[in-house]
């Protein structure tokens, strides 16, 4: 016997004990979990924002997902940030430092950044050039377990001649300069040991400059966010709270918005446009993004494994290699139908890596005409066979006999990207091609190269996704086509150069761009090696994505901004 | 018995140690992993990956993974959530007593209205009433889950408004209204639609169960005797059916507590319950090794230790089961 007790007694007091258990564990459970009240209790000053992503943490240089700066963006500042049109603009800055104003030096390798006066964090305290200072120390921590350092490692050391004038110097020269601090500023009071970053209780309850500061964080629930009483620009914010609602899907945000129980639904696809449109109340907010979506060209041989330039020019692609073919594919697809089919028309036909922003080049955008790809392939010595697929005879690079087969592959579980390869396929059909799909995990597209992911590794024929480049595109340019950033077993892998494009124009405009101080002249660099692209095709750019968010009508003061998050100009909203 | 349970416990040993080996290497066979989320990163070098793949100690080979983790779990040490970096016990924390509020509710509801309709269902065995239980408990089982609380959503959220104030009949998710203070009531109408969707489902199912049971019971001999001996009718089936008919009934909600643990994913994502059921999902989808370890083995404990339970308590309330 485990517990000396008679049967019948024991049945009978359980009894008993599960009558009163459960009784109090009613009144126990409906009052849990205790939740926090919003403070000020005023409803009338509160939006809330529906996010289908929890962020891992709020801690912008740790942290990856877009989720998470789109909740640290309303407390979190950096000196600069990006403006709706993609340019610079102060924020904890008096000025952007330009030559002009004496902020870069001669050699563009010191930046003087003035703080503006009276600023203050969140909890009263002064923010000072220290806290830029150890922004820089902690990232650059070798023990830190930040994501994002770059540029931070190229710094040699900032200097704090007095509490609100602070001088970056740089080792090298770094293009992107003012990008360096506009992921924000790290308290130095309110974090600690920068070896111990992703311990930091920071990175749950982040301290910032920006107008609203954050109460509390209730795990897959919600973030609420209240007025920063000690906001620089009074009477800014104008609302006392914004709550973040985490919802489990994008669905549960887009019918949450229908009834009024939240006031903006983020990040929407095309498809929930006509669905919200007719809704009365609410409207949609959608401005093309830098979001471009495109087949990467395997320009190499995919049986070898991530061969070095040199390799590449000697082992083409038996089929990709020759530009005739990639012109062909091109021009056999149609861009504008893409559009108006599968996006309802919001998105724009892509032309190439820098289609907005400070850097935008204009190239035209290429016209639909199968007969030219017809005859570009008879040309490339593609003969036309009885089953309709092309077969080598005379080609560049494949030998006779070979048939015009290509591999596309893309994300799983991408109801859009599976339609868009249908219409490929149909496509390329009639010029003549096979396209053939074999589409994988994006853990896995993206895979890492110690992973032996098979894009880094080169042994792909055609790989369909969307990547952009930030306000200041240099890493996505460089990264992307830059003949030295082919990730191969010498580099361990570095870059994103996967066509394995080498092109000299290219290479010497990009050169020239990273180290040159002047934005007008890096344009230009780009824009030469944009013209290169266009030709050379190691990406055919298929449409730029929009970015589309749906808010109710009584938001007032929100301004799109494609290039940051949704709360941005958070201090300018208001409700009616 | 307390050598039998001591036997059972040591027993549950290896195999706890053989469900995490088993549950680890195959978490590491999914293709992909937790440094994929960095992959399409330009601003991050090859140097920045390797150095962060190196700190999460991901650039080891799966076997010594293992003996890492295994190592720091005898030293009572869970480890950290690979994406948010806190402990993976403090994560759990915050969503278990989530879980934990909404499933005990909707039990303690699908026991009180499965256990009357089950005993009167095998009470009028093949009655007008017991076609009809029989009929609609094979509809609740057979329906599926997140149809029926996508409907409920739809019908009672979305169409159906209150006629004064045009408000959703009930809310369509969350536990309470954001930025209110504290209410009942509030909490009341944020349970009533998930707790109808596990109800419905749970419900059929139990009725089932007592249906069974209770038939059984009342064939036997000493129901008989009872009626005999001049019993009226509601005490022979309360005082002497229905608590023989119970014991199987009561064991089986014993394997419940695993299930209080592991959560609703269906529900919890359906009705933005911020429970385990979605934490599981959420860290599945960021191959949060340490996470999900974690979830998986505590679900596993619980369950070795309640199947266990659920002996014991047979064994307790049923004098002719003896275990050796």
């Amino acid at each position: 016997m485990l517990v000396p007790l008679d049967r019948r007694c024991f049945v009978r007091s359980l009894r008993r004990f599960c009558i009163s258990a459960l009784v109090g564990a009613a009144v126990f459970l409906l009052g849990f979990p205790p939740g926090l009240a919003y403070p000020q209790g005023a409803r009338g000053g509160t939006i809330t924002f529906a996010l289908y992503q929890e962020p891992e943490l709020l801690n912008r240089y740790i942290g990856t997902q877009t989720a998470l700066s789109e909740v640290t963006i309303f407390t979190v500042e950096g000196l600069v940030d990006y403006n709706d049109k993609g340019e610079y603009f102060p924020r904890l800055a008096t000025e952007v430092p330009t030559r002009q104003n004496g902020g870069v030096s001669a050699d563009g390798k010191s930046i003087t950044y003035h703080l503006r006066d009276g600023l203050k964090w969140s909890d009263g305290q002064p923010v000072t050039c220290e806290d830029v200072k150890f922004t820089w120390q902690a990232v650059s921590h070798p023990k830190s377990g930040a994501a994002y350092t770059s540029g931070f490692r190229d710094i040699d050391r900032v200097e704090c001649p007095n509490p609100t004038t602070a001088v970056v110097v740089y080792k090298t020269f770094y293009a992107p300069y003012l990008d360096q601090f506009t992921r924000g500023i790290l308290p130095k009071h309110a974090t600690g040991d920068p070896a111990e970053m992703t311990r930091w209780a920071y990175n749950r309850k982040p301290l910032g400059t920006g107008p609203f500061a954050l109460l509390e964080w209730v795990s897959g629930d919600h973030i609420t966010l209240i007025r920063n009483r000690f906001y620089r620009d009074s009477p800014k914010p104008f609302l006392n709270a914004v709550i973040i609602r985490i919802t489990p899907s994008r669905e549960v945000g887009t019918q949450l918005i229908k009834t009024g129980e939240v006031d903006i639904v983020w990040d929407l696809i095309e498809a929930n446009v006509p669905e919200l449109r007719p809704v009365p109340g609410v409207k949609i907010g959608a401005a093309p993004g830098p979001n471009a979506e495109r087949l990467v060209v395997n320009l190499a041989d995919p049986a070898l494994d991530a061969p070095p330039p040199a390799e590449v020019a000697k082992h083409p692609h038996p089929i990709l290699g020759d530009a005739r073919v990639r012109e062909a594919i091109e021009l056999g697809i149609n861009k504008q139908e893409i559009n108006e089919k599968l996006l309802y028309g919001l998105a724009t036909p892509g032309t190439n890596e820098l289609g907005i922003g400070w850097a935008k080049c204009v190239t035209k955008v290429s016209e639909y005409s199968p007969d030219r790809a017809r005859q570009l392939l008879d040309q490339a010595g593609w003969k036309s066979s009885p089953d309709g697929i092309r077969v080598a005879q005379g080609a560049k690079f494949a030998k006779d006999g070979t048939r015009l087969r290509l591999k596309l592959q893309t994300t799983t579980g991408n109801k859009l990207r599976e339609q868009v390869e249908q219409l490929l396929i149909d496509y390329m059909k009639q010029i003549g091609l096979e396209f053939y799909i074999e589409n994988i995990p994006s853990a896995v597209l993206f895979g890492s190269w110690s992973s032996g992911a098979f894009r880094k590794h080169g042994q792909f024929d055609v790989v369909m996704y969307t990547t952009n480049p930030d306000a200041d595109p240099h890493s996505q340019i460089e990264g992307y086509f830059a003949s030295w950033k082919m990730p191969t077993a010498a580099n361990n892998g570095d870059g994103f150069n996967y066509a394995r494009w080498s092109n000299q124009v290219a290479d010497d405009s990009i050169k020239l761009a990273g180290s040159s101080a002047d934005l007008a002249v890096r344009k230009k660099a780009y824009c030469a090696a944009m013209d290169e692209l266009v030709k050379d095709r190691p990406h055919i750019y298929l449409y730029g994505r929009s970015q589309i968010h749906g808010y109710r009508e009584r938001v007032q003061g929100w301004v799109l901004n494609v290039w940051t998050n949704v709360g941005w100009n958070a201090q300018d909203w208001s409700v009616k | 018995m307390a050598a039998y349970i001591g036997r059972r416990l040591l027993q549950a040993i290896p195999l706890l140690v053989l469900i995490s080996l088993v549950v680890f290497v195959l978490l590491h066979l999914i293709p992909g992993g937790p440094m994929a989320a960095y992959g399409n990163n330009p601003n991050m070098t090859a140097a920045d990956f390797a150095r962060l793949e190196h700190d999460l100690g991901l650039d080891a080979p799966v076997h010594v993974q293992y003996l890492r983790w295994l190592g720091a779990l005898l030293r009572g040490d869970w480890g950290y959530s690979l994406a948010s970096k806190r402990p993976v016990l403090v994560e759990i924390g915050d969503r278990l007593p989530n879980t934990i509020y909404l499933l005990s509710i909707s039990l303690a509801v699908t026991l009180g209205i499965a256990i009357p309709i089950g005993i009167l269902s095998a009470v009028r065995q093949y009655s007008v009433l017991d076609h009809a239980v029989t009929t609609v408990a094979f509809a609740g089982q057979s329906v599926p889950i997140f149809w029926f609380g996508l409907m409920l959503i739809i019908v009672f959220h979305v169409v159906l408004r209150n006629p004064v104030s045009g408000a959703p009949l009930a809310p369509g998710g969350g536990m309470y209204t954001l930025g209110e203070p504290f209410s009942i009531l509030d909490r009341l109408h944020h349970l009533i639609l998930p707790v109808s969707m596990l109800a419905v489902v749970g419900t059929a199912t139990y009725t089932r169960y007592m249906r069974a049971s209770m038939l059984e019971v009342i064939g036997q001999d000493y129901i008989r005797t009872a009626h005999a001996k001049g019993a009226p009718t509601r005490r022979v089936l309360w005082h002497h059916a229905f608590r023989n008919a119970a014991i199987p009934v009561v064991t089986i909600l014993a394997l419940e507590v695993p299930v209080l643990f592991n959560g609703a994913v269906f529900t919890e994502t359906i009705f933005s319950w911020p429970g385990m059921g979605r934490l599981f999902i959420e860290s599945a989808f960021r191959y949060d090794y340490a996470l999900l370890m974690a979830i998986i083995l505590i679900g596993a404990i619980l369950t070795i230790v309640s199947n266990l339970l659920a002996d014991v308590a047979y064994a307790y309330l049923d004098p002719r089961i003896h275990y050796g």
